[in-house]
């Protein structure tokens, strides 16, 4: 279970202040907001790319503020599919564990572990990105606006998907997205920040 | 800066640096008294080095001009139409300017001198000489520097202005367009020939005999510096001449610095065009330039193989490898060519074992601090910049005074010749790193630590592979620098037994006498080294990102 309290970050101008948020094991929730509102930063604060000005963030009870990225036990998907180019599909997948074609089954990627990042289409690059992150078997997944480059029928599919994977896995997960459509297809519950 | 290992590459880097230089400077001013004027007018009133300072500009000006005009017309034709074999073609034209400058000078002095077009006699060809030589070393730099911006800028921005009015005329496009988005690169690359030029060594030693510059100034009586009682004047002459040229350097670099920034904000970020037009017209400079490349360089290896004969006052010729033979077996050197390769492959590696890693980390920390917006970032940034405004032969009698100071028996170390090879390449380590450590996606990063890899495995797992283009470009070019580096190494190899392979082809060329296998004995040490840099050359050219439009 994640829990934020008193989240505070600001830079030039404030971002957000004395942000609460809690969420419960395998629900997920998206954020909207409109652009430049802090939504990106977020994330980044809860899975430590970036440091808080104040507040408190615990997971599964254990207080992770002050603890470094890489052992968080948080993932992120990033609006633009972050894919090693000097590693292939498996490459990729065997950053975060080993049973690669299993985890590429999960995301309707079987038998694609040889083939290139770059011979990827945005969607499959999605997926990738997805199957490596749960193959990490984070306590929490973050989503970035990973939908948001995709054509729309795409992105609706995808959406559906990722939804299935998470609900099955019961993962915890936050999707940070200024389309409303999006949010209300993929989460449990909608958040808005201004 | 966050870690030890950073703090220690700028510590480490500040000693090689620094130490020596202000060690030599110390010994100058004590052994030569603190008299500035007489310094500069010594430069004058000496036989030695009268007319140098106007001679260094005059054919640094002249060369720079030479190298724009034929660079130029070179770069248009590549970067504007399309030709079948391009790449190899710019890996032609490019070449000249990682071969060292002995080569060069044995190339045009092959083509030009009594074996040759026979125009040495003539005391008023050598002026022009050194221009065309100097043109052909450095019409890489304005290749480089212009040709990517001639290629990659994107056709819109061509398109849309043909329906302007401003557009409608050759003229137009040019004021428009071109002129505007070329100026600072040409600049750039002016900029820098004028120092390559400016401080040219073998070239001048070779190509203009009668004729002093700075550089050889420093040169001629720098051995016989920094000894008190001995030779004062040579002090006086030193100091002068390091002034002079670190002043000239300086504003030079400054101005390349901020022509280079100017530069970046122009350059397009558009892929290469796939849509040109051939131009059959264009071989008529294309031709040219491409024999122009490489007529120095088959003059070098064909006369090792071509054996003067003088039979009754006849010079005649055959062909033979007794200069090969004489070269490799050291017969006329304190070294062969085997044993000065192995020199030079020696102080090669050691150079790459320490100017690499350092190089690495300097740029490495440079980034980091100009991500966190600090003001080091750009003080750091220049300092690591400083020994361009050295040049080859002041680092080297740097070291060697510097050496003198701390201890004269340290002079006859083995491994002295190294320390002036890290002070010149690791600046070009900094230069060919910290762009692909800018250029790289920070997303890269933070996504392995998100997937929870430790510092040392996104080390070895992310960052090495994903830089290792710019790293193997690092690699080969340390490599090449410090094979033919000749400056430095004439002035602090104090042992015919530690030639360098460049020292060795000096050596070779400086005999005194009439021998009909000197020159080919000393063609064939320089076409060894010449295969050697050609073969890293062409190495370092696989690696290199499409469109990069550094000199580097």
């Amino acid at each position: 279970m994640l829990k934020c309290s008193g989240l505070t970050k600001a830079y030039s101008k404030m971002l957000f202040e004395n942000l609460d948020l809690e969420l419960g094991a395998g629900e997920i929730a998206a954020i909207t907001g409109p652009s430049g509102c802090g939504k990106t930063t977020l994330l980044r604060c809860i899975c430590g790319l970036e440091e808080l000005d104040s507040g408190e963030i615990t997971l599964n009870g254990e207080d992770i503020t002050s603890v470094r990225t890489e052992d968080r036990g948080v993932g992120l998907i990033f609006q633009k599919p972050v894919l090693y180019p000097h590693l292939d599909v498996g490459g990729n997948l065997r950053l975060a564990g080993e049973n690669i074609e299993k985890a590429l089954s999960e995301v309707g990627l079987e038998g694609f572990a040889t083939r290139s990042i770059a011979s990827l289409s945005g969607g499959e690059g999605q997926r990738v990105a997805l199957a490596r992150a749960l193959l990490a078997r984070p306590k929490i997944l973050l989503l970035d606006e990973p939908f948001s480059s995709l054509d729309h029928e795409l992105s609706l599919r995808l959406v559906e998907d990722v939804r299935t994977v998470l609900k099955q896995r019961n993962c915890s997960a936050i999707l940070v997205t200024h389309n409303r459509e999006e949010a209300a297809k993929f989460a449990d519950i909608i958040l808005e920040i201004f | 800066m966050k870690n030890i290992g950073d703090k220690l590459s700028v510590l480490i880097f500040s000693s090689i640096i620094l130490i020596p230089l202000f060690l030599a400077l110390d010994r100058l001013v004590w052994v030569a008294g603190f008299d500035p004027v007489r310094w500069f007018s010594s430069i004058e009133a000496n036989h030695l080095s009268q007319g140098s300072v106007g001679f260094t500009f005059l054919q640094a000006i002249l060369s720079t001009i030479a190298t724009i005009a034929i660079g130029l017309p070179i770069a248009w034709q590549l970067g504007r139409y399309k030709w079948r074999g391009t790449g190899l073609m710019r890996a032609v034209l490019t070449m000249p300017f990682v071969i060292p400058s002995i080569i060069a000078a044995m190339g045009f002095l092959a083509f030009v001198g009594p074996h040759g077009m026979g125009l040495r006699a003539d005391q008023d060809t050598h002026l022009w000489t050194l221009i065309i030589a100097h043109a052909w070393f450095n019409m890489a730099l304005v290749i480089r520097f212009t040709e990517p911006v001639l290629s990659t800028l994107d056709r819109d921005l061509e398109d849309q202005l043909r329906l302007l009015p401003g557009g409608k005329t050759f003229w137009g496009k040019l004021k428009n367009l071109w002129i505007p988005l070329l100026t600072p690169s040409i600049a750039a690359a002016a900029c820098m020939t004028f120092i390559f030029s400016f401080t040219s060594f073998a070239l001048v030693r070779w190509i203009t005999p009668l004729e002093s510059t700075l550089e050889t100034v420093l040169a001629d009586v720098g051995e016989r510096a920094g000894i008190l009682g001995y030779e004062e004047y040579t002090n006086d002459l030193v100091l002068a001449s390091s002034l002079i040229q670190f002043t000239v350097m300086l504003a030079s670099l400054w101005l390349m610095s901020w022509l280079q920034e100017k530069r970046q904000s122009l350059l397009p970020q558009a892929s290469e065009n796939s849509n040109l037009k051939p131009n059959p017209r264009g071989l008529l400079i294309l031709v040219p330039g491409l024999f122009f490349a490489l007529a120095p360089l088959v003059t070098v290896a064909w006369s090792s193989f071509r054996i003067p004969v003088r039979e009754q006052g006849e010079l005649t010729y055959h062909w033979g490898v007794e200069g090969w033979i004489e070269a490799w077996s050291g017969g006329y050197s304190n070294t062969g060519v085997g044993d000065a390769l192995l020199n030079s492959l020696g102080y090669a590696g050691i150079t790459l074992i320490v100017a690499l890693p350092l190089g690495w980390s300097l740029a490495k920390t440079i980034h980091e601090l100009e991500l966190s917006k600090s003001k080091w970032a750009r003080i750091l940034d220049v300092f690591t910049m400083l020994p361009f405004a050295f040049s080859a032969v002041m680092i080297g009698l740097g070291v060697l005074l510097g050496i003198l100071k701390l201890d004269g028996e340290l002079n006859s170390l083995w491994l002295l010749p190294v320390l002036p090879h890290i002070m010149l390449t690791t600046p070009f380590v900094v230069r060919i790193m910290l762009p692909a450590f800018r250029g790289l996606d920070p997303s890269y990063d933070e996504g392995a630590r998100i997937l929870g890899l430790s510092h040392r495995a996104r080390f070895w797992k992310i960052k090495l592979p994903l830089l290792r283009g710019p790293l193997l470009v690092a690699i080969t070019f340390t490599l090449a620098m410090s094979l033919g580096e000749f400056g430095a190494s004439w002035v602090v190899a104090r042992s015919g037994e530690w030639d360098t392979l460049p020292v060795l082809i000096d050596s070779l060329r400086s005999r005194t006498g009439w021998d009909p296998l000197i020159q080919p004995t000393a063609a064939a040490a320089a076409t060894t080294l010449m295969l050697i840099t050609l073969l890293l050359f062409l190495t370092v050219e696989r690696f290199r990102p499409k469109g990069e439009g550094g000199m580097f």
